[in-house]
């Protein structure tokens, strides 16, 4: 009976409830299509891995650390050839394969001087093809690499470089270039996630990767009479130490470890943004309900004068919120599947290829949609549920004119305040901590309280915000301006709550754009300030000796000063082993670089010694003149001399360096990585644009590298940063486009709420076009508020994290001026459109009927 | 030209309709279509004088309202023509008729006459506000201080009496100086005291202030009040007395019910 009477109301109201549901839809379906893809995108992974992996892989040991395999440019660990008859013999071996895999290669298309494969994310992996019985690929066409010319590249790759049998491809590795040309296309069993494969024949594969006879690893394959442990533990027994071996379990393990760190960053952000779009979707479902029962005054009190209880009243209401609940998570669930299938596709575009037509939708799927959308839809109508349940059985009695104009209560601005100035504290704490990662605790707690301080004191701030917003509107607008002005303050904590919706995204998008371009304008400085080079080469592969040789001999070059990276491990004079990378340049370094220091010279860290950051040096109790042991991994240990302390926060961004030739001493060649970057200065007569046109001009044969002057990399930093903020901003569109859903809402059941007033003014004289701007111009109050309360709290935020972030390099505060005046200006423009159909409707009215609905 | 037209067209139709504020000639108002067409308005002829007080009177369903909302222009009409003053309204537009409500026009409605977020005195002037004209300040005064409102001007409507109410409602009609004001039962709600005086005060503003007003009304007492009563029975004018008085009145309502009982 109580289930059949909500029914009805809920089906009566349908038209109020379509908004609500659809901001429930929207967030659910986040939810969903956010663990679809991700359930999809790890399940792809997993049957690539399940179907690829051999029983064992044997390949060199190696530490720990280093297992995600070789620095950019180094040569990929090896065992000798006579590993594979030594395995080859054991017991319970079927089959031992030697393999040779490099993945610090890039391929590209010497007639269209373009990379081939792709240029971020996945890997461009370079190896052998053997006879494998659980082969990635099968050869489609032409045919397998058979000389030292032959290579045979997946479907899709070749598919998406335009090369098909006979085209030429070039592989560029660190010991120079090889040109080769495309004998057969081989064709992935499962879904290739993106990467690109080329195969050659076991000694060009040798030859060109390793520059030696030897397999970078060891496949074997058992004949079921053993279990892989087994295998493990008989192989590394027979070998001897100097081995590890990987069962087909470790080499899932390790591939899903290595593809879902990245998918869990993705999947935590959409989820976070999800959570976001149900806050919204949370206040637009409280004023939904609250105004549906503000109407239903009088019928709520009629139900109690009958007999009604309190508890029932309340079960009626949240019985309506659980049938929304459900009809928005169904629905949100069947949309969700759709944004799964968006996000594949835009993934593609990424270089990650998924499969669509295979989506993974796994019990988690539905029970996490229902739960998130009926438990925001039934929290979110608890607040309006036991307000219906305190009206007064008189209600029914009395003339229901227009719902009590509900005050923002004491107790509530009590909370808001202590919650606003907990946060403010919190905010301040964080500024003034001296070091990010102490900053970090007090700054999300500060984000956090007051954001729910200023959504608390919504309706407060609400009276007194839009009483001066809207105190010019009668001047500039006339009635329809006074009466939007007062229609806007009447019910303050709708106000409040819609503008709220509003103002958690555009919080969230002014501190971004806060902190990113404080990011961009303090790395511009840097560049200004401390760098003297004046062009910069970069790639997403190593750089070549080769490369650098064409640099160099570019006419107007005078230098080249090259950079490496090297992971590793410190011993401090406080006993304390520290990890990091270490830059290793050539000496010529302070040539290119103004590197300010606290004490000690430049000169001593690049001959024979090494540089501390400031901040290191405090942690460690490091001076100039104190020996650092540095540990590069494989038994290879130096100790150095401090020659320099730097300064925090400078071009170096807290990073130690030294010299190539100190590295040198104690790290074989083959062990060192290829150039990170390469900075070129020009010849103090040379013409600087000229010479980048050169620049540009020698390496032009390697599409993959880019040559930047320092207007360029200014350009390249701002477009990274930018797609970063485009990325929050497009999610957070979902947000802000709940919120605008929620200023529709909060307009239309006011505008049916005021039916008779509308239909009073209409009769005595105010004209459609006065009645819609009357509606339109509260819409833009109600915007704008919120839009003003999102910039602020926005700016508080992005402020105090920047001061936080300040020793990670962030030392220049930018404020993003025309975008906080964009996004007010676009707020206005928001309001108008939120109003264009209740303003109709309004408009639309018939005036008799208008005033004589009670 | 279509005023030299109607001027013509009207003439012929409506002798003597010059000296009203408001004329109705052979109006209809049916609503609905075939089985259930009912015509609450059946060919009505009907002449509202100047400056004088008009009480309209009927059982229930008779037609009153409908004929009070075709009269201000708030309703079409199925048939017939509708002056306000020299003015043809029958087959204007809405924003005419809109223009038209706003600045010839008063209106007291039974209930709920007053916007809850505007003072009183906002609320009196808010027709003016409209048309963006500015109020007489004499006038305005002389208004306030007959309804006796002057204490008040400052309060919300939530925070007067429905006498109070209505009295606001009653200044608001007359402060913008209409032709003719028009009220649908504005007692209907009003203990008889309070009723009295808003009463009272539409008659002072019809002798002292040469106002027109027409009011529907149920209340023999209050058609009492009117230089003329008008009744109504389905949908046809079957009545017009002068001078009326409360038992008078009450004696012709009668006779009504007495019909309906045979
Ligand atoms: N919108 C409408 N649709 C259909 N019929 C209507 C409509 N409005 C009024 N009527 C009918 O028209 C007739 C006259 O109605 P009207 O409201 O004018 O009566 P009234 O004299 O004002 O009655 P009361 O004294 O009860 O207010 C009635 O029979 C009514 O049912
Ligand atoms: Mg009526």
């Amino acid at each position: 009976m109580l289930l059949k009477t909500s029914l009805r109301s809920f089906l009566a109201h349908k038209g109020r409830m379509i908004l609500s549901l659809i901001a429930v839809v929207l967030s659910v379906a986040f939810v969903s299509g956010t663990l679809v893809f991700a359930n999809t995108a790890t399940s792809t992974f997993d049957k690539l891995f399940a179907s690829t992996a051999s029983d064992l892989s044997v390949s060199k040991a190696v530490e720990e650390s280093d297992q995600n395999g070789p620095p950019r440019g180094v040569k990929p660990a090896t065992v000798p050839v006579d590993t594979v008859s030594r395995l080859a013999g054991l017991p319970g071996v079927r089959t031992a394969l030697g393999q040779v895999f490099s993945q610090s290669t890039v391929l590209v298309d010497p007639v269209a001087n373009k990379v081939v494969g792709p240029t971020q994310g996945a890997p461009t992996i370079v190896g052998n093809w053997t006879d494998s019985p659980r082969s990635a690929l099968d050869l489609t066409s032409g045919h397998l690499p058979q000389g030292p010319d032959d290579l045979v590249l997946d479907a899709d790759t070749a598919a998406k470089a335009h090369l098909g049998l006979g085209s030429k491809v070039r592989v560029v590795a660190t010991s120079g270039n090889y040109d080769f040309t495309l004998s057969g296309i081989a064709t992935f069993r499962t879904t290739n996630p993106g990467a690109a494969l080329a195969f050659l024949d076991t000694a060009t594969a040798q030859k060109t990767l390793l520059g030696e006879v030897a397999y970078t690893s060891v496949d074997l394959f058992g004949d079921g009479s053993r279990t892989d442990d087994q295998l493990k533990q008989e192989a590394l027994a027979a070998l001897g130490s100097g081995f590890q071996g990987k069962t087909a379990a470790d080499q899932k393990a390790d591939g899903a470890k290595g593809v879902g760190s990245f998918l869990d960053f993705m999947k935590y952000v959409m989820l976070g943004f999800a959570g976001i779009s149900l806050l919204v979707g949370g206040f637009l479902i409280i004023n939904t309900f609250s105004m549906l029962v503000a109407q239903r005054t009088r019928e709520i009190g009629l139900l109690r004068a009958l007999g009604g209880s309190r508890k029932q009243v309340n079960r009626s209401v949240l019985i309506e919120a659980l049938i929304l609940g459900l009809l928005g998570s169904t629905l949100g669930l069947a949309a969700g599947l759709g944004l799964a299938v968006l996000l594949i596709q835009l993934m593609k575009l990424l270089g990650m290829n998924l499969d669509a037509s295979s989506l993974e939708i796994t019990w988690t799927v539905p029970v996490a949609s229902y739960a998130v959308g009926i438990l925001i839809t039934v929290l979110a109508a608890w607040v309006p549920a036991r307000r219906a349940s305190r009206i007064s059985p008189m209600a029914a009695l009395r003339d229901h004119g227009t719902p009590a104009e509900a005050s923002a209560n004491r107790i509530r601005t009590v909370i808001g305040l202590v919650l606003t100035a907990l946060g403010v504290a919190g905010l301040g704490a964080a500024a003034a901590a001296h070091k990010a990662a102490d900053g970090g605790l007090p700054l999300g707690a500060g984000i956090v309280l007051t954001l729910i301080g200023f959504v608390v004191l919504g309706p407060l701030l609400s009276t007194g915000v839009v009483r001066v917003l809207g105190a010019a509107l009668p001047a500039l607008f006339g009635p329809s301006g006074k009466l939007a002005q007062r229609n806007a303050m009447r019910n303050p904590r709708r106000t409040g709550a819609t503008a709220a919706a509003l103002m958690i995204g555009l919080a969230v998008v002014t501190g971004a754009s806060v902190v990113t371009n404080s990011m961009v304008s303090s790395v511009n400085a840097q560049i200004d300030d401390s760098v003297g080079a004046d062009y910069v080469i970069t790639a997403n592969s190593p750089l070549t000796p080769a490369m650098a040789d064409a640099a160099r001999t570019t006419p107007g070059v005078r230098t080249l000063i090259e950079q490496k990276q090297l992971q590793v491990t410190f011993g401090t004079p406080d006993g304390k082993h520290p990890k990091s990378p270490l830059l290793v340049v050539t000496p010529n370094f302070t040539e290119g670089f103004r590197i300010p220091a606290v004490s000690g010279r430049t000169e001593d860290a690049l001959g024979g010694g090494i540089s501390v950051d400031q901040k290191f040096a405090t942690e460690h109790g490091v001076k100039v003149g104190d020996r650092l042991t540095v540990d590069y991994g494989q038994g290879r240990t130096q100790s150095l001399p401090v020659g320099v302390v730097t300064e925090s926060g400078s071009v170096l961004n807290g990073l130690p360096f030294t010299s190539f030739g100190t590295v040198a001493k104690v790290l074989p060649a083959d062990e060192i990585p290829g150039d990170d970057q390469i900075f070129g200065i020009a010849d103090p007569g040379a013409d600087k644009d000229r010479t980048l046109t050169a620049l540009q001009k020698s390496l032009e044969t390697y599409p993959q590298v880019q040559v930047q002057d320092r207007a360029g990399l200014k350009d390249l930093i701002q477009s990274q940063v930018n797609q970063l903020l485009y990325m929050v901003y497009g999610l957070l569109g979902l947000a802000i486009a709940v919120a605008v859903l929620g200023v529709v809402n909060t307009l239309a059941l006011s505008v049916v709420e005021r039916t008779r007033e509308i239909g009073l003014l209409r009769a005595i004289g105010l004209s459609r076009r006065q009645l819609r701007r009357m509606i339109r111009l509260e819409s833009v109050v109600i915007a704008v508020f919120g839009a003003l309360l999102g910039c602020g709290l926005g700016l508080a935020w992005g402020v105090t994290a920047r001061k936080v972030l300040a020793d990670q390099g962030l030392d220049v505060l930018t404020v993003p001026t025309a975008t906080i005046v964009f996004i007010l200006v676009a707020s206005a423009v928001i309001g108008l459109l939120a109003a264009l159909v209740p303003a109709f409707r309004a408009g639309r009215m018939n005036v008799l009927a208008a005033i004589a609905t009670d | 030209m279509t005023t030299a037209a109607n001027a013509v067209h009207s003439a012929q139709q409506s002798g003597g309709r010059a000296a009203s504020a408001a004329s109705a000639r052979q109006v209809t108002k049916a609503y609905g279509a075939g089985e259930t067409r009912v015509t609450a308005l059946d060919a009505v002829d009907v002449d509202i004088e100047r400056g004088r007080f008009t009480a309209i009177m009927g059982p229930s369903g008779s037609g009153k309202s409908t004929l009070m909302h075709c009269l201000a222009g708030l309703d079409t009409v199925t048939e017939g023509r509708i002056w306000i003053g020299d003015t043809e309204i029958t087959g204007l537009k809405d924003k005419q008729l809109t223009q038209l409500r706003r600045d010839k026009i008063g209106f007291i409605f039974q209930a709920f006459n007053l916007l809850p977020t505007l003072n009183a005195l906002e609320n009196i002037t808010l027709p003016m506000d409209i048309a963006g004209r500015k109020a007489d300040a004499a006038w305005l005064q002389q208004v306030i201080d007959t309804v006796g409102l002057s204490e008040r001007l400052k309060h919300r409507p939530t925070q007067l009496s429905g006498g109070q109410q209505q009295r606001v409602a009653v200044a608001r009609a007359l402060a913008a100086r209409p032709e003719i004001i028009f009220g649908d039962e504005p007692t209907g709600n009003l203990d008889s005291r309070s009723g009295a005086e808003v009463l009272t005060f539409l008659r002072r503003s019809v002798d002292e202030l040469g106002q027109t007003i027409v009011m529907v009304t149920h209340d023999p007492v209050a058609a009492g009040y009117a230089d003329r009563v008008l009744f109504l029975a389905d949908g046809a004018l079957v009545d017009d007395m002068t001078a009326p008085t409360a038992d008078s009145v009450l004696e012709r309502m009668r006779r009504f019910d007495g019909k309906r009982t045979s």
